[in-house]
């Protein structure tokens, strides 16, 4: 009879939970496209589609105005849940607030808004993690040098918590060696600003002996950076600069399999956008969820990239 | 001695910012010892070059008293359109004609929906910039693209010991002077930056030059592109966004009015020299990485009101002029 019972009721779980994902809509509110957000997104409607959700996507193309826009109509069409990537805190909130209003709940994605009285939790890297993996590799990989240490940093946004944590973790990774000249470069994650930066950096200071970059994108521009002055010596000779970054990006992948960079931390992109739809299931169903969420990165060297192709989010497949 | 040199920064606006790119560089040189290397040289004028070459093509536009806000989303689309063509094909021939001729024809819509619509160009170019940087976006579904290895030599190259970049921008900056100085273009050009009116008036073919002008952008805005793809190695989808502020503020800089009329290329080039001279220079000094907008945008500010404070006193000094000849004793006195 029990047996009866359990299989009844599950089937009837089963049924409406059918019913149920069948109505349901994600507003998906994206601050910009580019290359590692759309590989999270990508991760959110692979984990929607095997919910048998619905996903409404908008972008803001960093526009905090139209965002702001974007997330009241979402909430006008109706939708179940919002999972949001905000260009601006304080901008957002009065959206969210009306999100609040109608009974929306708003999960936060990739980037946190901490001081939001609706966001009910929050996924995204664990950037401090990231930062420091790559911080220690470089420390190892400098083990043992003497006398200066000089090392470039290409700092991401000033203003995107990501970009400060990863220099945050790094500064943490390096913490051991002695007598490091950390020379800052802002990028605001634009390669053309990191690519002049590190000439600047470079004419500064000759010897330079490790490059870190906050996003692997901008591998590439220290190369030709190393390039013009004749110092590109692939890893395991003596001029070797030691180049690391965060990311994932097919940048970062190719640097790492030609010799170029020496590691590399790749994110959870497909992990990230999973759990994003994870929570919002969880919160709809009226379980408690956490509130903070990280997805730690990977990092891969020359000796384990290739083998790990299908974990790095931005290898060809 | 004085006094030439203010005579010669009246007649020649590019004069006071090449006075003050030789006083930062001299300022730099005692501050940092690696300033004063050739190298360092080299590499501030290949950095300049993208911006440098994008701000000759914005000085025949702001010449007319225009103003295109798109050359970023341009200088985007068009290296989308090289990294994916080439992907695509595997011919060079075929990517580069296409990005150029592309690049040429996106510049010349729009001065063809300002002339046709009589819109601002403002505003034209504020929605073309959103048009062509979706479609960018959507052309490589905001993926990284990367270029090939040889495709660096447009980058990083030399050719007879100088770098390919800053001789592109050496041949750019001749054509650029040469067409403003000795051609009917670079007149007309001038001339409907004066007046408007009086360029319709008098019959110059108004339209025509200004597509001309916002084509010639474009082209200049192609070469750009494929320099900074060469050099940063691939497409990224940040590539562009804000590059049009800088080359609008190298233009100004350079001693180019805002309202058109009066203005010169070489005035540009070392604007957007001077510009990443500033860069070069927080960099060689270590400088806070929050204090880098700061001074950008301070050092904007004082050329935009350098720039006014002129305009006022040639203004005014006109006008007394003016109430000398009809036997007034000025404006002021004749207000009493």
């Amino acid at each position: 009879m029990k047996r009866i019972f359990g299989a009844v009721v599950t089937g009837a779980m089963l049924a409406a939970n059918a019913v149920f994902a069948a109505d349901i809509t994600i507003g998906l509110s994206v601050d910009q496209l580019f290359e590692s957000r759309v590989a999270v997104n990508n991760g959110i409607k692979a984990g929607a589609a095997d919910r048998g959700y619905d996903v409404v996507e908008v972008v803001a193309d960093g526009d905090a105005q139209q965002q702001n826009a974007q997330i009241q109509s979402l909430i006008a069409q109706g939708v179940d849940a919002i999972l949001v990537c905000a260009v601006d805190q304080n901008t957002i909130e009065r959206a969210l607030l009306a999100a609040k209003k109608a009974n929306i709940p708003v999960v936060a994605y990739d980037r946190d808004l901490p001081d939001s009285r609706v966001v009910q939790s929050f996924v995204g890297p664990d950037s401090l993690v990231d930062g420091r993996l790559a911080g220690e590799y470089t420390a190892k990989a400098l083990e043992g040098v003497e006398g200066p240490i000089t090392i470039v940093e290409l700092i991401g946004a000033l203003n995107d918590q990501n970009g400060i944590d990863r220099s945050k973790g790094f500064r943490e990774g390096i913490a051991k060696l002695q007598n490091v000249n950390l020379i800052e470069v802002p990028t605001d994650w634009d390669s053309a600003r990191a690519l002049s930066g590190t000439q600047n950096a470079f004419q500064a200071n000759p010897k330079v002996s490790a490059v870190f970059a906050a996003t692997d994108t901008h591998i590439p521009a220290v190369e030709t950076v190393l390039s013009d002055l004749g110092k590109l010596a692939p890893m395991g000779s003596d001029d070797h600069v030691v180049i690391t970054g965060v990311n994932g990006s097919n940048d970062g992948y190719q640097a790492v399999l030609s010799g170029t960079a020496d590691a590399f931390v790749v994110m959870g992109t497909d992990a990230t956008g999973r759990k994003a739809v994870e929570l919002v299931s969880q919160i709809l169903a009226g379980e408690k969820v956490e509130r903070l969420n990280y997805v730690g990165g990977n990092l891969y060297t020359a000796s384990d990239a290739e083998a790990n192709k299908a974990m790095i989010w931005g290898a060809p497949k | 001695m004085t006094r030439t040199i203010r005579d010669l920064m009246s007649r020649q606006k590019w004069v006071a910012i090449a006075l003050a790119t030789i006083v930062l560089a001299g300022v730099l040189s005692v501050v940092s010892p690696v300033f004063l290397t050739v190298s360092n040289f080299q590499a501030i004028l290949v950095q300049s070059s993208v911006t440098a070459i994008m701000a000759i093509g914005m000085t025949y536009i702001i010449l007319t008293a225009g103003i295109d806000i798109s050359v970023g989303a341009i200088l985007f689309v068009t290296s989308a359109l090289f990294a994916q063509l080439y992907m695509d094909t595997e011919s060079y021939l075929l990517a580069f004609t296409v990005t150029i001729v592309c690049a040429t024809l996106l510049g010349a819509l729009n001065g063809l929906l300002i002339v046709k619509f009589k819109i601002s160009p403002l505003i034209t170019t504020l929605a073309t910039y959103s048009i062509y940087r979706g479609a960018a976006i959507h052309l490589t579904g905001a993926q990284n693209i990367p270029v090939p290895r040889e495709m660096g030599f447009l980058g990083n190259g030399r050719i007879l010991g100088l770098p390919v970049p800053i001789l592109i921008l050496l041949i750019v900056t001749i054509i650029g002077i040469y067409i403003l100085n000795r051609t009917r273009l670079g007149v007309y050009t001038r001339a409907i930056g004066n007046s408007e009116r009086s360029a319709t008036e008098t019959n110059l073919p108004v339209n025509k030059v200004l597509i001309a002008v916002y084509g010639f952008s474009g082209l200049v805005t192609g070469i750009a592109a494929l320099i900074l793809l060469a050099r940063v190695g691939g497409l990224q989808s940040g590539i562009g966004i804000g590059i049009e502020f800088t080359v609008i503020a190298a233009v100004i800089l350079g001693g180019t009015k805002l309202s058109g009329g009066s203005g010169t290329v070489v005035g540009s080039v070392i604007g957007a020299v001077f510009l990443v001279l500033i860069d070069n220079g927080l960099n060689l000094l270590n400088a806070s990485p929050y204090i880098y907008d700061i001074v950008r945008g301070s050092v904007l500010l004082a050329a935009v009101a350098i720039d006014r404070y002129s305009a006022v006193r040639q203004k005014a000094s006109l006008e007394a002029q003016r109430a000398e000849r009809m036997g007034f004793g000025g404006p002021h006195r004749a207000a009493q």
